[in-house]
């Protein structure tokens, strides 16, 4: 071939850890970004957030309660739109299974903690800062479409949006663990929309004790929990509890399999 | 350099890859030669770090693939072409294998030159030919300018130019003295670009040697013939230097003699023929008969193919 590629490049020669997971989570952003269903995902939760800010801001316009403040709408409207953050930490993880793409990957980070490491950081992070930019958005939406009635305090902002952050984390990393344990796109919908939004509105529906104890384990009501404040018998702790143990769990399950199992199996 | 030792892949009652040992050299083509399902593509899987082995190891330039931490500047590999996301431009998935292990972003339009993907390499990949995907793969191997590449069945779905073109890129690889593992099922391809041959049938090892001797093994005439007393004739045969298969109860496949010399000899002996005829064998034909059969060969063998059809008596 004509031209080397950098002076001095020996196959073998070592490079530092931090190097190796700097670049793939590099790479990571890249891929992210290059293809089309991320930036779809993207502005069906921009839709959906500040869609529902700009609604709910309209709709108080006319009340005469005054002062509410604006960020409990975006608290709301963070329910049904952190699914669509969650498919897109899901898809960044599920795509390369669905399509074979996970054999060039894993050729060139053939290291498998750290690919994985670096798949889970950079999803988490993009959605994590997504939501807190989409929260603030909605909320701001709603105060400006409902001026003067809402407020927007800062002290109580900060703290919505920092409970926006956290369930958005916890749910995509369970959304990108489970991705890496069934590494099929519909299996890790399934999965993650029956624990964040199916079994927790259920279960407590069946007249029977262990149904609801269920329930409340699930990460779905420690989420509600926490954006909506209306789920009987849950805490502060055993909601934030609920959805660390969860996303721990499946990100857990998700690297023992990408570390062990065939590439694409 | 590769070296794959005892390398075996069982795939729950399968056995893909069985007990395989061998070396590719470095300023050669070496060619891996199977019928389908013959175990190639599992034991290039396996040598990349992507399949684990169930037993056996596999190194590169000395060390196991998933050791390196800039892969792409030591091995590059063409498997499954189609293996790649279709949502992305040819560009960024260059894009993105240059990321990974730090190769100048400059190198990605250097390799889109040198496949010859040239604009079709700013659109998405959906709509790649089969060619293209091939050419996309190959760029993404030289990425690294690497010492050691393997490509599984490079020629799969191109055009005559496509195939001239892959043959003279290996062989160019390998005259600037890397190391070329190139697998294919076809034994007529394998002998325009080989200097070596790697054979294998059911996943073990049948021959290793250069492509002229697995030739001249494979390319001998044979001779059938028929006798009530076979065993008698099987001896005398041998005595005088053939090589002697029992084909049936009644029948014997004589390699190393003419039709006429077996006649000959058998009319000496006193031996009464039922049948004689020479047993055209083309090359294909030849190797088909010793992969497909190549379960009864004891594994690890390196001669030159043409001794596989030893003695039977
Ligand atoms: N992931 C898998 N799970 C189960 N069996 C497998 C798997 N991969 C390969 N096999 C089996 O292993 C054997 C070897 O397959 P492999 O793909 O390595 O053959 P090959 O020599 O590359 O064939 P081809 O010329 O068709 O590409 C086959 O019997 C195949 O069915
Ligand atoms: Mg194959």
């Amino acid at each position: 071939m004509t031209a080397p590629v950098t002076a001095p490049a020996g196959p073998g020669r070592d490079v530092p850890a931090v190097r190796v997971l700097a670049r793939t989570g590099a790479a990571e952003w890249t891929r992210l970004w290059t293809v089309r269903a991320t930036w779809w995902f993207l502005l069906a939760a921009a839709l959906v957030w500040i869609g529902i800010g700009a609604l709910a801001g309209l709709e108080s316009a006319g009340d005469a309660a005054q002062g509410d403040p604006a960020w409990v709408v975006a608290s709301v409207a963070a329910m049904p739109a952190q699914f669509l953050l969650l498919v897109l930490a899901l898809t960044a993880v599920t795509g390369d299974h669905a399509t074979g793409g996970i054999v060039p990957t894993l050729q060139w980070t053939p290291r498998r903690t750290v690919l994985f490491a670096a798949r889970t950081l950079v999803p988490v992070a993009v959605t994590t800062t997504l939501a807190v930019l989409l929260a603030l958005a909605s909320a701001g939406t709603a105060w400006v479409a409902a001026r003067p009635v809402l407020g927007l305090p800062a002290g109580e902002g900060v703290e919505v949006l920092a409970t926006v952050a956290l369930v958005v984390a916890a749910g995509s990393a369970l959304a990108v663990g489970l991705g890496f344990l069934l590494r099929s796109t519909a299996g890790a919908l399934i999965a993650v929309v029956l624990l964040m939004l199916v079994l927790p509105l259920f279960l407590p529906q069946f007249p029977y004790d262990w149904t609801a104890a269920l329930a409340e384990v699930l990460p779905g009501s420690g989420a509600a929990f926490l954006l909506l404040g209306e789920v009987p018998g849950m805490t502060q702790a055993s909601a934030v509890g609920a959805l660390l143990a969860w996303a721990g769990g499946a990100l857990l399950l998700g690297w023992l399999r990408l570390a062990r199992d065939d590439a694409n199996r | 350099m590769i070296e794959v030792r005892g390398l075996t892949k069982r795939y729950g009652d399968v056995l893909a890859v069985d007990d395989l040992t061998f070396d590719v050299e470095p300023g050669k083509v070496t060619g891996f030669l199977g019928p389908n399902g013959a175990g190639k593509s599992t034991t290039m899987r396996m040598v990349l770090g992507l399949d684990r082995p169930t037993s056996g190891r596999a190194l590169v330039e000395g060390r196991p693939y998933a050791a390196l931490a800039e892969p792409l500047r030591a091995v590059g590999a063409l498997l499954d072409p189609g293996a790649v996301h279709p949502g992305r431009t040819g560009r960024s998935h260059l894009r993105v294998a240059a990321r990974t292990n730090g190769v100048p972003q400059r190198r990605v339009d250097e390799v889109i030159e040198l496949a010859g993907l040239g604009r079709a390499a700013r659109r998405r990949i959906r709509g790649y030919s089969l060619g293209m995907r091939q050419r996309l793969g190959i760029a993404a191997a030289l990425l690294g300018d690497p010492r050691v590449l393997l490509f599984d069945e490079p020629v799969n779905g191109l055009d005559l130019d496509g195939v001239r073109w892959i043959r003279a890129l290996l062989r160019r690889l390998a005259d600037e003295g890397r190391t070329v593992l190139v697998s294919s099922h076809l034994l007529s391809e394998m002998q325009q670009t080989a200097d070596r041959l790697v054979v294998i049938g059911r996943g073990r090892l049948i021959a290793d040697a250069t492509t002229e001797d697995i030739l001249r093994g494979l390319g001998t005439a044979r001779v059938r013939v028929r006798t009530s007393r076979a065993d008698e004739l099987a001896a005398v045969l041998r005595r005088h230097g053939a090589t002697v298969e029992r084909t049936g109860a009644a029948e014997l496949e004589v390699g190393g003699s003419s039709a006429e010399e077996v006649g000959e000899l058998a009319n000496a002996a006193r031996v009464p023929l039922s049948h004689l005829s020479a047993v055209a064998r083309s090359l294909e034909d030849a190797y088909l008969a010793l992969t497909g059969s190549s379960v009864e060969f004891p594994g690890g063998r390196t001669e030159p193919a043409g001794t596989a059809t030893g003695v039977t008596p």
